[in-house]
């Protein structure tokens, strides 16, 4: 194999290190260390990569000949574990002989880790949503309803993925959800606190992983992606302000009053 | 007690997140820690000197700072403690109380509590800005 399949090879399984640690929630300057660390590692010498929230560009020189490399990210998820694991591999690839073929198997090994079963991310999402309600000051009913509402929140956002929506409307629908359950479990149980329902279970849609991200990128000087991060965050917040506000005042229309 | 209780609440929220977020098994208990802790300071800053903002701000460099070290220690991007340590802070009841207010048509209340959770918002920002900023001259130091 001539040293031009080679470089590609390389270039190619770069490219896919960056496109699991994008799609899984990773920091974009992360992104671009990881890249030109990999191509660097394997004597590449002019390595310049470029990556925004939704898209990676890397442009290589070598023995002069230019490559350029333009991969359109779509479908951000969270999924930390993934992104350790790419970094883990990234550290091992530059500190040893490993070649670029079985660095592309590891990095497919990677893509297709399970995660956690969704019955146990349910299960635990449910938990933080519940023990966010204690933690406002809820008590042991609103701890119930919470555990419920944030269970059923999962599991239907879950099924909503499926259909291709975009974050705005399954945070709209999700916190409408959350509202309507709160509303019923309040008139179930007389001493619960539809506020610290709602509260407590809203927080698994809150946009922490954006803002967090947002910043970041920003200090790290990638201020397109920092911006369009924010951005993110805000039309997450506003989604769920969205939901909840139409919930309650549908609600205090008909019934009058909460 | 109080502070027992919460932290313990706190803890398992931050569990429950990490499970969400998927981050890896051996970290899951570590992150709780520094979400927990991050809490603790941000309740305790929030009673003496009665600033949410404040709280939220010494809050989040703590879970900052904490996810750091663990991010040397254990040879982990830091994103892996910070993402789930900083939810706990995240001003999702101001959101709320604000949404609130609006629909019932209070909008002074509704100024006061979206500004108030603006500036959390801000906070947990800069507190995480700086404490990365201080892991980076750290590093630097090192080299």
């Amino acid at each position: 194999m001539d040293k031009k399949e080679q470089t590609k090879k390389l270039i190619v399984m770069s490219i896919l290190a960056g496109k699991i640690m994008l799609q899984n929630g990773a920091e974009t300057y992360r992104v671009e260390d990881t890249i030109v660390r990999l191509c660097e590692a394997r004597g590449i010498k002019y390595v310049h990569s470029f990556v925004t929230p939704t898209g990676i560009f890397l442009s290589v020189e070598h023995n002069n000949e230019l490559f350029s490399y333009i991969k359109r990210v779509k479908s951000i998820k969270i999924d930390l574990e993934k992104i350790a694991l790419v970094n883990d591999f990234s550290r091992k690839f530059v500190n040893s002989n490993m070649t670029v073929q079985e660095g592309m198997d590891y990095l497919n090994e990677i893509t297709n880790k399970k995660t956690f079963s969704k019955y146990l991310r349910y299960i635990f999402g449910g938990f933080a949503a519940a023990f966010f309600s204690l933690l406002f000051g809820g008590n042991l009913l609103d701890f119930v309803s919470s555990y419920f509402a944030g269970f059923i929140v999962l599991t239907a956002l879950d099924k909503l993925s499926k259909y291709n929506v975009t974050f705005f409307v399954k945070n709209v629908i999700g916190s409408i959800i959350i509202t309507i359950i709160a509303i019923i479990f309040s008139h179930i149980f007389i001493k619960t606190n539809i506020d610290k329902i709602i509260i407590g279970s809203i927080m698994p849609l809150v946009p922490g992983v954006a803002i967090t991200n947002a910043i970041r990128d920003s200090i790290s000087g990638d201020f397109l992606a920092g911006v369009s991060r924010g951005i993110e965050a805000i039309i997450i917040a506003l989604g769920i302000a969205f939901g909840v506000g139409i919930t309650l005042k549908t609600y205090i229309l008909f019934f009058g009053g909460i | 007690m109080y502070f027992i209780k919460q932290f313990i609440y706190a803890f398992i929220s931050t569990i429950g997140f990490s499970i969400i977020f998927n981050i890896p098994r051996d970290s899951i208990i570590k992150s709780g820690i520094g979400g927990a802790l991050g809490w603790i300071v941000n309740i305790l800053i929030n009673q003496q000197l009665g600033s949410s903002s404040a709280g939220a701000f010494l809050g989040a460099i703590t879970v900052g700072l904490i996810g750091e070290f663990f991010a040397r220690l254990f040879k982990k991007p830091a994103t892996v403690f910070i993402i789930p340590g900083i939810i706990p802070l995240v001003p999702g009841a101001g959101m709320y109380y604000t949404m609130r207010a609006i629909i019932e048509k209070k909008f002074i209340t509704a100024a006061e509590t979206g500004s108030e959770t603006f500036f959390i918002a801000a906070s947990i920002a800069t507190g995480v800005i700086i404490s990365s900023s201080i892991s980076k001259i750290f590093k630097l130091k090192k080299n």
